[in-house]
């Protein structure tokens, strides 16, 4: 096994070395894209504590809020690299991705996913079509330094969207040294996928660069069937791969900064591309027969596909002044879409003349002012102003949602005192202001009505809507020798989306008619979580339950009604409940073997509206993860871990979904650095699915067309830094 | 540790008791199209004439109340497919549409049915290219779940 990935590696490496990247022969690929500057990103390693549930900065962090937080370093990351940031982070519990292919997928917190919940880089709410079931995140992993996840409402620190929670990534380390850099290489079996990403940084007196570059080319990737059965229709499958879902991702990131006493400075300009192929055999829901040659090359992407370029300008500047830290983040973000498949005629729509179904351009500009002052040695207060707007552009022949602009304003102050040394309360209160334009939009072609005449028929209507806000949150923090207690209650909100407002036609993706409704309100949630923590020298224990009511969910509803023959869904709001808890026990049988275990359960469930008594959409099933690890030696150089992942059935459904069965699967891990002189190398081993199991995941957006999960995956990275 | 113990059972005490109960009845069943105790039409590879009509015979039924279906019949002059079957239908060689057939039509079942009988003739037009066709049934029930059935079949002159 370890043979193929290592001949995968060589391979392709020795494909890259002989051609360029832009003239290598791809049969189907008709287009190049913009060549992502070559110039840009990465850190250099700033080595942060452990993940692990002990020692004593993390307790510190944990005692730093009464919201649920974990953090994931760099070195965790790097251990459990997987396609897509969002996968890769499914070890945290709570956190799981939504998948589309091998390397696009969005993540959820606690079930919350898409336009309810929040991803920030360095405090910056990142900007991308994040409503769509089929987009992944446009975040360039190996760019991040360190991750924080806030489970729970966070509507106070990042308004609108972080109902589930925030994902806040930070790339802004600033380097060491003088000079230095990183190499990683990574190569993944299943889907023969070869990375590479660099970084460079340096530092001099008070100015600090860093620059880095990424690429990553991968083929379809295999599952473990030789056919997917779907609507009795059989489709055969090539070598078990899932025709056309090769992709190749290209990013480029570049940073400089000024470091002073009392003030700091740094601007981050990052560019990501991503181009990769949908399912060949399946488009949204609808089967589909082509007659280009998918199975030519396993490494082409040919239609359908999707390209995405995100460009990002940031800058974070804090000044001190005594008491007073004065933050200020100004952000640029472009992200343009384009979603290309073979232009066909449906119902009244003639045959289009191009491939161009969907494009979205959007333009978000983002300015942050935020004031901390320590009033007393037991007091802090916080405030801060949000200023965002957004324009998001539509084109091609395929509306899924018209053209909008948001303004959004808001403002916040957050008190903390500290009544004892353990004994810690907060509380703010925050203000929004939202107004959005919705500009109408009218099909290209025209549908018959009545008996000899015919419309451009208005797809959405022009509609302007002021949303105001008012959240709050308040918690406290308690330690008691090993123990950690937390409470925290907040309520978060969010704008419904042009889609929601606007939307009044077919949803070419997923063959059903869209309806949307004008008279919205914004979505609000009320949030009680606590967490408990022990922890001594053996024993590591964390629970974290929660309760969660929206008074006014918005909900797509099925209905039994068709329009221009399919099936009609409006959006509606509904009241609905959901509970659940993450647990973690770790303990150390001995000072190098650890066991693991980890579970988390949640449960949602409508209690009014037309759909009342049903779940959620995208429900995540109850899952179990027990796992022992071997560390190496006292200076944790190195370790060996394997893993038991159970998931539970998935009954809860809601229409058009299906119900999935649960599963287990096998998965291993181990990773050893070697001192080389003052440079050090590290290599990690990965193996997910050991033992080849066939299984569904009900999250996957490939698992409402029958598409089994992948099958095993042995993924290698070498990294060096120096 | 022993405290560990209790409060780990408390937790999942606390967390059983509030399980669903079920109280609710929801309908979780989707819409059957069938042929039961008929021989259905269209099926799959027929041919139909120009200003001829295609009879369209199928039974409907849900466990709880079917709720609406429709109609569409669209060219497949591309191969492009949705046909349901195994089999594969002898197609025409490929050819752009010129004055392609378009049919979408909804219908309405009666309320409080859980077997409905479709019968009736859609007549071809006489002036609408021959050629490979899509025939698409789509049913619902009153709870929002959807059953899709493809008929491939053929329009000749």
């Amino acid at each position: 096994m370890l043979a193929t990935i290592l001949a995968t590696v060589a391979v392709s490496l020795s494909l890259y070395g002989a051609m360029p990247l832009q003239d290598r022969v791809v049969p189907c690929e008709a287009d190049t894209f913009f060549v992502v500057d070559t110039v840009s990103k990465y850190d250099s390693i700033v080595l942060l504590d452990d993940v692990k549930i002990s020692g004593h900065s993390e307790k510190d962090f944990q005692m730093t809020s009464s919201q649920n937080k974990v953090q994931v370093n760099r070195e965790y990351l790097e251990d459990n690299f997987t396609g897509s940031l969002s996968q890769t982070l499914e070890i945290v519990p709570g956190v799981k991705a939504i998948s589309i292919g091998s390397s696009q997928s969005k993540p959820t917190i606690r079930g919350m996913g898409f336009n309810r919940m929040a991803v920030a880089e360095n405090g910056i709410k990142h900007s991308s079509q994040q409503w769509g079931d089929d987009h992944g995140l446009e975040i360039n992993q190996f760019e991040v330094d360190k991750v924080e996840i806030i489970k729970g409402p966070s509507a106070l620190q990042f308004g609108s969207d972080a109902i589930g929670g925030v994902m806040n990534l930070f790339t802004n380390y600033a380097p060491l040294k003088d000079f230095e850099g990183s190499f990683l290489l990574t190569g993944r079996s299943n889907n023969q996928h070869l990375g590479l990403s660099a970084k460079i940084g340096g530092r001099s007196n008070k100015l600090f660069y860093k620059a880095g570059i990424s690429v990553a080319d991968y083929a379809d990737y295999k599952v473990t069937a030789d056919s997917i059965q779907y609507y009795s229709y059989w489709i055969k499958l090539k070598d078990k791969r899932l025709r056309n879902t090769a992709g190749k991702e290209y990013d480029a990131d570049i940073m400089l900064g000024y470091i002073g006493k009392r003030f700091h400075t740094d601007i981050k300009i990052s560019d990501n591309f991503s181009k990769s192929g949908f399912f060949a055999d399946a488009h949204g829901l609808e089967v589909r027969l082509s007659n280009i040659d998918y199975d030519k090359s396993k490494r082409d992407i040919c239609l359908p596909y999707q390209q995405v370029n995100h460009l990002k300008i940031l800058s974070h500047s804090v000044l001190s002044v005594d008491k007073i830290n004065l933050e200020a983040n100004v952000a640029y973000q472009n992200n343009l879409r384009e979603e290309h498949s073979e232009p066909i005629s449906h119902g009244y729509m003639p045959t289009p003349d191009n491939t161009k179904e969907r494009m979205f351009n959007k333009n978000t500009y983002t300015a942050n002012i935020g004031l901390s002052a320590f009033i007393s040695e037991n007091n802090t207060l916080q405030g801060g102003i949000n200023t965002e707007l957004q324009k998001n552009d539509i084109d091609g022949w395929g509306f899924i949602i018209p053209t909008f602009s948001t303004l959004s304003l808001g403002g916040y102050l957050f008190d903390k005192h500290t009544i004892k040394e353990n004994f810690i309360i907060n509380g703010g209160i925050r203000y929004d202001y939202a107004s959005t334009h919705i500009h109408g939009y009218s099909d290209w072609y025209k549908t018959p009505v009545g008996w000899n005449d015919s419309v451009y028929k208005q797809r959405s209507e022009d509609i302007k809507r002021n949303f105001n806000s008012l959240t709050y949150s308040f918690g406290l923090d308690y330690n008691i020798d090993e123990w950690i207690f937390k409470v925290n209650m907040g309520k978060s909100f969010r704008i419904p989306i042009a889609k929601e407002l606007g939307a009044d036609g077919i949803n070419y993706h997923i063959f059903r008619y869209e309806k949307g409704n004008s008279s919205l309100d914004a979505e609000q949630s009320y949030q009680l979580d606590a967490g408990i923590k022990y922890t001594d020298s053996r024993i590591a224990f964390q629970a974290d339950p929660y309760v969660n009511y929206f008074p006014n969910y918005i909900y797509l509803n099925p209905t039994a009604a068709y329009t221009e023959g399919l099936q009609t869904y409006y959006y509606t709001q509904a009241e609905v409940f959901r509970y659940g808890f993450e647990l973690q026990v770790s303990y150390l049988i001995t000072s190098y073997l650890q066991a693991e275990f980890q579970t988390e359960y949640l449960s949602s469930k409508q209690l009014s509206g037309p759909k009342k008594g049903y779940s959620l959409p995208f429900s995540v099933p109850w899952s179990m993860d027990c796992g022992l690890r071997y560390t190496f030696d006292k200076n944790k150089s190195g370790f060996i871990a394997i893993n038991i992942h159970v998931v539970g059935d998935q009954n809860e459904i809601v229409p058009p979904e299906k119900t999935t069965e649960g599963y287990w699967i096998l998965n291993m891990q181990a990773s050893k650095r070697f001192r080389i002189g003052k440079n050090d190398m590290k290599v990690a081993l990965q193996i997910k699915n050991i033992l080849d199991k066939r299984y569904f995941d009900h999250t996957s957006y490939y698992r409402l067309i029958d598409v089994p999960e992948p099958s095993r995956n042995i993924s290698l990275s070498i990294g060096y830094n120096f | 540790m022993k405290k560990l113990l209790y409060l780990s059972t408390a937790i999942s005490l606390i967390f059983m008791a509030c399980g669903d109960k079920d109280d609710e009845k929801r309908d979780m069943q989707r819409p059957s199209i069938t042929d039961k105790g008929i021989e259905v039409s269209p099926s799959n590879c027929q041919s139909f004439k120009r200003g001829d009509s295609i009879p369209f015979r199928y039974v409907f039924t849900d466990n709880e109340e079917l709720g609406a279906y429709n109609i569409e019949i669209h060219n497949n002059f591309t191969h492009h497919t949705h046909s349901t079957a195994k089999e594969d239908c002898d197609l025409d060689t490929e050819k752009h549409p010129v004055n392609p057939w378009v049919y979408n039509h909804d219908f309405a079942i009666p309320q409080n049915s859980t077997e409905y009988t479709a019968d009736f003739n859609i007549p071809v037009p006489k002036d609408k290219d021959v050629g490979d066709y899509h025939f698409m049934i789509r049913l619902t029930d009153k709870a929002g779940w959807q059953e899709i059935k493809s008929v491939e079949i053929k329009i000749t002159e």
